[in-house]
């Protein structure tokens, strides 16, 4: 018995020396590691795409930059972007240069993984003024907003004429909505579709005037009542077949139901031009300022910034690669490519000419919420999602109060 | 000398990523760590038993998701471990019959699914069973309309109940109203969700092949004097399957349930492909929760914290394992039998096999 | 294959009285049809890899491809294109990592199962209830234990981080060791008689004459790597590193913005499934052997 202890206790000792000793992924040096100054660099971007469109755009313009700085970049898509990049600033090899979603941009300020270049920006101030203080942590501009986008709705030319509709039959409120979905589900095709998540179904909370937290995200409203008759809507379109989920299409996405003929009737954002583009060139759709509800028009803002990681060792390069993927023309481009809206208030002007067909998108900016930004907020919203999945069998109040409950939990913890 | 020369690799490996990992997890779920930074240093957030209290004892988010994966993951064990086994022990006795032309092109085909890669047969029922998927189309040859697998998070008992009249949609009442571990009881009793059937219908595919394998090595063992005084004897089918087989098959029966009962708790490869935790939590796991804690929110405390809860699981069925095959000596019979085969013939195995297939 | 005009041997003879005629043919269309449901998933994947997206939608169980195409493969075979998946890369990943871990696999079991069997040393048998009490411990549970070590040693996202781990494997040993425990001692004896040491023995008497259990081992680690996906999961971030499991699961969990792709998603499942499809058709008796002997543990 003593034996068997004595080998135990001098392996453990053996093993713990050992771990010690090498080199640890986690040790981060306290200013950032040294950096690379050298002309050569090699740098590792990482996006989260929303298609085909977007990849080709981001890696023509990083070949662009690459010519013109002597650098080299190898652009890296995410299939699951906030796994990847948590797994990335844990195992201490975050990528140089990365998208960062809104709802995930107060995690990683707060947790120290991001280098704030926001000062090295002499032209910081053109970017949008509500954009920049979405990624604006402890008073500094962490990261330069890469675009935005809304979401619209968005219908095939093709399901409306075969209804027999017109443009005086676009719908403007609720009710108008409801009819017109009821109208062109038919057969294998669905009214409305839209995914299930409250990044879509959020529209109608807004739309009746209620949203998830108040303002300054110091507060849950959650289980209010605007935010009640919001779901009780979608629940009441869901219940009768004029809407799905894309899923419940056997589609991946709404776009795809759009352009597979499965939805008359989508609520999408801007990146649905460069994929429709992409992967369905003949499909005809046009796109409308969403519906008003019961306290007026109401929709959901998306951005992106472009993150450099503190622990990266090319950071200057980073950022100048950065200037250069949010300049004026790359910005313009990337509207034409991607069908998103430029982060810089000079050139939306440019960009509400070149691209009328996307004014339904464009006036959204005016009145558009931007997605909850609470640290340690992801659970939460996830667990919201995965109720609103059932949503037609549900009761929404119920749905609400849980949201109600478990954001009051994360709200105290982040504290 | 030469003995450790030999082992040290072994022992320095398996230390090092299993024994390790473990005492690393175990400290890093006493902490509250979001990944960025090093938990091993003094700075480190120690909160003690906080991550296991919101788990266990406190109502709130963490622990009705825990409820629901063990919910979901009960349901999971509770369905597949006795379908696999009755379905590999008949395969085996229909398959060992000496009569049965094509006996071996059978026995292949009915194991092969075992050894293929598990994310690649979960891609394939994925799309099997869509909407208007392969499945969908066979049950409208016999007119039912089949549900939306994967979108589908009622559970069975409620659909079944709703189908024959019973209850509407799903009973409220005291049973919603009255809650264990933040989970309803109607929650609790609804069986697993129509998805989670598709996952466990996937494990069945897959391991009843192995274990009909298993079965099928324990009846080439009967004695055939055994079979033949019983035939001689005048006893049908019946009287020789209750009284020589099953008799001789008992204690593989008890190592094939417990390898199960071991191995559907592990459930994690097809969670992860086939919607992750998706419709409405109705496949999460805990094993597919303690990762996406870690990996997809940053909380590796909690992540480890739930890991550890799993682990406790999966101890006590290998200790139920080792006390029911105790004083059988089934594992020494086994063994012997195995050392003799494989003195004899290309050899043996791991029990892996089995766990393998569920990952 | 033996027909039933033919006497039978004695082993061969059926011991209870076969079906009645009607019996045994339902009998038969019941088990063909039972090993039907087995196979049909493997034959819809192949036909549908052959698909194009439309056809694969609306004609979801054909097992003839209206027009059969073989777009999937040059996408999967295509170089980094936008829209194609880096297939090439997973392949030479997931080849790169099974070959390193078999190789190495069969050779620390075999050392190691030799000195658990025969060498006498301190600690034997402490080592061997540790071996017992690693097996019970369950991968899943390992999961950010895993990652959290390798980023101690600082080889997390690297090859190192893919492969080290995995080259040690408690099962393996034991079945080296079980195997070593049946070969008769004379024949060690009387190589040592002739003067040969511990080394010697082992490389040149022991080992060859292992092969059947060598060429289990060897089976068995092929497929377990070939087919991991949790450590590789843990172990690496970038795609670089991603294999035909891990690359295979994101590409079909996928992110917004994806079609469904099937065709293609069934394509790279189908040519994943290859190789170990190979292995285990051309050894069959070896796996079958393998999967048998299962779960003894002790």
């Amino acid at each position: 018995m003593f034996r068997r202890s004595t080998v135990a206790v001098t392996a453990c000792a053996v093993l713990a020396t050992t771990a010690t000793a090498c080199s640890s992924g986690f040790d981060k040096s306290k200013n950032g590691p040294e950096q690379d100054t050298g002309k050569k660099q090699s740098l590792r971007v990482l996006i989260a795409t929303s298609g085909d469109a977007e990849t080709k755009a981001v890696k023509s313009a990083t070949a662009a930059w690459e010519k013109k700085s002597g650098h080299k970049v190898t652009v890296q898509i995410a299939k699951d972007m906030d796994q990847q990049l948590a797994q990335a600033f844990a195992g201490n090899r975050p990528p140089d240069a990365f998208y960062i979603n809104s709802d995930q941009f107060a995690n990683y300020a707060k947790g120290g993984s991001l280098h704030a270049y926001g000062d090295k920006i002499p032209d910081a101030e053109d970017f949008a003024p509500e954009l920049r203080k979405a990624f604006t942590y402890n008073g500094e501009l962490v990261c330069l907003p890469k675009d935005s986008s809304t979401l619209g709705l968005v219908i095939s030319t093709e399901k409306w004429k075969e209804a027999g509709l017109t443009e005086k039959d676009y719908p403007t409120t609720w009710d108008e909505l409801e009819k017109t979905a009821d109208k062109l589900t038919e057969g294998k095709t669905t009214g409305l579709v839209t995914t299930n998540e409250y990044q879509r179904l959020g529209v109608f909370m807004k739309q009746a005037g209620g949203w998830i937290t108040d303002s300054k995200e110091s507060k849950m409203t959650a289980d209010s009542k605007e935010n009640a008759e919001g779901l009780g809507f979608a629940k009441k379109m869901l219940r009768s077949g004029s809407m799905k989920f894309a899923k419940q299409v056997d589609t991946g996405w709404a776009g795809e139901a759009l352009g597979k003929g499965k939805a008359a009737m989508i609520i999408e954002g801007n990146w649905l031009d460069g994929a429709m583009k992409a992967d369905f060139p003949d499909v005809g759709y046009k796109v409308l300022p969403l519906p008003a509800g019961p306290a007026g028009k109401g929709t959901l803002a998306f951005s992106n910034c472009w993150g450099v990681a503190k622990e990266s060792t090319h950071q200057t390069a980073a950022i100048d690669m950065i200037r250069h993927l949010t300049s004026k023309k790359e910005q313009l481009a990337s509207s034409d490519q991607i069908g998103v809206m430029p982060s810089r208030t000079s050139v939306m002007k440019t960009f509400a000419k070149e691209h009328p067909e996307s004014k339904g998108w464009a006036e959204g900016n005016s009145y558009a919420q931007r997605p909850v930004t609470v640290p340690g907020f992801t659970k939460v919203l996830d667990q919201f999602n995965a109720d609103l999945q059932g949503l037609a069998t549900g009761s929404p109040a119920e749905i609400l109060s849980t949201l109600q409950r478990n954001g009051e939990q994360a709200l105290k913890k982040g504290d | 000398m030469w003995g450790w020369l030999f082992v040290s690799p072994m022992v320095v490996g398996l230390g090092l990523f299993m024994a390790l990992p473990i005492l690393m997890a175990a400290w890093v779920s006493l902490l509250n760590w979001d990944g960025q930074s090093n938990p091993f240093t003094p700075d480190a957030d120690f909160v003690g038993l906080d991550n296991y209290r919101s788990l266990l004892a406190e109502e709130g988010l963490a622990q009705s998701l825990l409820a629901t994966s063990l919910r979901n993951n009960v349901y999971y064990v509770l369905l597949t471990v006795p379908i696999q086994t009755a379905l590999a022990l008949t395969l085996a006795i229909t398959v060992n019959q000496r009569m049965l032309r094509g006996r071996s092109m059978l026995r292949t085909t009915f194991y092969f699914p075992s050894v293929t890669s598990s994310i690649a047969v979960a891609t394939v029922f994925l799309f099997l069973f869509q909407g208007s998927g392969a499945v969908n189309r066979m049950l409208s040859w016999i007119g039912i309309k089949g549900p939306n697998w994967f979108q589908d998070s009622r559970g069975v008992l409620w659909v079944l109940l709703d189908a024959v009249g019973i209850v509407d949609g799903r009973p409220d009442g005291a049973l919603g109203e009255h809650r264990l571990m933040g989970l309803p009881w109607v929650e609790w009793l609804a069986g697993p969700s129509v998805a989670m059937c598709t996952l466990i219908l996937l494990a069945v595919w897959t391991t009843s092949g192995t274990f009909m394998l298993i079965f099928l090595a324990a009846l080439q063992n009967i004695p055939r004097e055994l079979e033949e005084a019983a035939a001689l004897d005048g006893a049908g089918r019946r009287h020789v399957l209750r009284h020589v087989y099953l008799p001789a098959l008992r204690p593989v029966l008890f190592l094939v349930t417990t390898l199960g009962l071991i191995a559907t708790w592990q459930v994690f490869d097809q969670v992860y492909v086939m919607g992750q935790g998706d419709p409405a939590n109705s496949t999460l796991t805990p094993a597919f929760l303690s990762y996406s804690y870690g990996f997809d929110n940053a909380e590796f405390g909690q992540g480890a914290a739930i890991s550890f809860i799993l682990l406790g699981i999966v101890l006590v069925m290998t200790g139920i394992q080792r006390f029911l095959l105790r004083e059988r000596g089934v594992r020494g019979q086994l063994r012997r039998r195995l050392a003799t085969a494989t003195a004899r013939q290309p050899a043996a195995d791991e029990g892996k096999e089995a766990h393998r297939a569920h990952n | 294959m033996r027909t039933t005009e033919k006497p039978l041997s004695t082993d061969e003879r059926p011991v209870l009285a076969r079906f009645p005629r009607p019996a045994r043919l339902a009998g038969y269309a019941l088990l063909l049809g039972f090993a039907l449901l087995y196979a049909l998933p493997f034959l819809v994947q192949l036909s549908t890899s052959f698909k194009t997206d439309p056809e694969a939608a609306s004609h979801p169980l054909s097992l003839l491809p209206q027009a059969p195409t073989t777009a999937v493969f040059d996408k999967l075979s295509g170089s980094g294109e936008a829209g194609s998946v880096p297939f090439m890369r997973w392949l030479g990943n997931s080849t790169l990592v099974t070959v390193v871990v078999t190789l190495g696999r069969v050779l620390f079991d075999s050392a190691a199962g030799y000195a658990l069997a025969r060498l006498r040393f301190r600690g034997r048998v402490v080592l061997t209830a540790f071996l017992i009490a690693v097996m019970a411990v369950p991968p899943v549970v390992l999961l950010i234990p895993k990652f959290l070590v390798l980023n101690t040693l600082g080889i997390f996202d690297s090859y190192t981080g893919m492969i080290v781990p995995l080259l040690f494997d408690a099962a393996g040993i034991f079945i080296m060791k079980q195997f070593f425990e049946s070969i008769p001692r004379e024949v060690e004896e009387a190589a040592r008689i002739d003067g040969a040491g511990v080394g010697r023995i082992f490389w040149y008497v022991v080992l060859p004459m292992s092969r059947p259990a060598l060429i289990t081992v060897t089976l068995l680690s092929f497929q377990g790597s070939w087919n991991e996906f949790t450590h590789f999961l843990v172990s690496t971030q970038s795609s670089d590193y991603e294999t035909l499991t891990t690359g295979l699961a994101r590409f079909v969990s996928g992110g917004l913005g994806q079609g469904t792709q099937y065709p293609l998603k069934l394509g790279a499942a189908l040519l994943s499934t290859i190789p170990v499809a190979v292995l285990f058709f051309c050894f069959q008796r070896h796996f079958i052997r393998g999967a048998n002997a299962g779960s003894v543990k002790e």
